[in-house]
């Protein structure tokens, strides 16, 4: 595959690293002089100095061949306008992007960006993770407005332990999508039974994961 | 009318010098104190001063889900390109105007239906017919 990166954090560094190494084509291309001279001391020609939002930098990086571009300036408009750019003038098939304000989200999917990764909710799951007890973690946002995909283990004392999924009632809108057992991952039916430390990956909307939480885990 | 204005400077300083009065209702958002104090006072309107990252709540504060016209006028062309856009798609303003400075953009974004107003827009034009004599 032909990456093109526009905006090179240490994110960008070792995403080009790892796609160099993986066999890909990538070139990264930095507007800062310094962070620019840094890269192609490492990387060598794969660097290449230039405004990612200037189409006649774009073409320099070959982006009309490109079969993916990400755009990882440390600003969620410049990531926004770098998108627009390669998918409306230059028709790249497949477009990515790192936001910081988690509030940007539902506007560079309504753009047409394909992927979208969300730095804070990223940080945020890997915390949630770590905290004691394990309370909900936040996987995902869906490409629907105000769904997302979270992740709830059963404590042992959690009454539902025992139950078939069909008796339990789940707010409106939230289903159980995956049930991580001990003994590996199954597609739950109305009739899976919830074992202790099961891991219940499940869709709900933004606002409910509470109440899915205190139904979940409740005693 | 009631028009939500992004950025302060001598371009939105002129608009709410011309739109303020005529029971228009005005809210300035920027991050420039003193141009926000300067414009603050004009009759009916309000300003809102804002940080970055949190653009999203500002825009709701300066009540963007009830307005009739949102003007993007920073200097900063990304910042309005994407701000615009929030307010065109996702609270749908009736009318939205982005102000840019590449010309670049300008041809890209008018392409893509968002009402871009811009000085090179007619400077390239200027600059034609004064060459053509």
């Amino acid at each position: 595959m032909y990456v093109v990166i526009v905006g090179c954090s240490e994110a960008g560094y070792h995403l080009s690293k790892a796609l160099i190494a993986g066999g890909h084509e990538v070139v990264v291309v930095e507007k800062n002089p310094a962070r620019f001279q840094l890269l192609k001391e490492e990387l060598g020609s794969v660097a290449l100095l230039g405004d990612g939002t200037d189409e006649i930098t774009l073409k320099r990086a070959g982006i009309a061949r490109a079969d993916v571009v990400v755009s990882l300036t440390g600003n969620d408009a410049t990531n926004l306008v770098v998108s627009q750019m390669t998918k409306h003038i230059f028709q790249v098939p497949r477009t990515m992007a790192l936001i910081k304000d988690p509030k940007n989200e539902p506007i560079f999917h309504e753009i047409g960006v394909d992927v979208v990764v969300n730095s804070t909710h990223l940080v945020l799951a890997s915390l949630e993770e770590g905290v004691p007890g394990r309370p909900l973690v936040h996987l995902m946002n869906l490409r629907v407005p105000g769904m997302e995909l979270v992740s709830v283990s059963i404590p042992a004392d959690s009454n539902i332990i025992g139950k078939r999924l069909s008796e339990i009632e789940l707010p409106p809108n939230s289903f159980i999508t995956l049930m991580v057992k001990k003994s590996g991952a199954t597609l739950p039916t109305g009739r899976s039974v919830v074992d202790p430390e099961d891991e219940l990956v499940a869709v709900t909307p933004e606002g409910n994961e509470q109440i899915l939480y205190d139904i979940l885990t409740g005693v | 009318m009631r028009v939500l204005i992004y950025g302060c400077n001598r371009l939105s300083a002129s608009l709410v010098a011309d739109l303020a009065g005529d029971g228009n209702e005005i809210t300035v958002l920027g991050g420039e104190r003193d141009c926000l104090e300067s414009v603050a006072t004009h009759p009916g309107v309000r300003v809102v001063l804002t940080a970055e990252p949190m653009m999203q709540d500002y825009l709701q504060e300066g009540g963007i889900d009830h307005a009739d016209v949102f003007l993007a006028m920073s200097a900063d062309d990304h910042q309005n390109i994407l701000v615009a856009q929030i307010a065109k798609h996702i609270f749908n303003v009736p009318k939205v105007v982005c102000h840019l400075g590449s010309p670049q953009l300008q041809v890209m974004y008018a392409a893509l239906g968002l009402e871009v107003v811009g000085y090179s827009f007619g400077l390239l034009q200027d600059v034609r017919q004064a060459i053509q004599g």
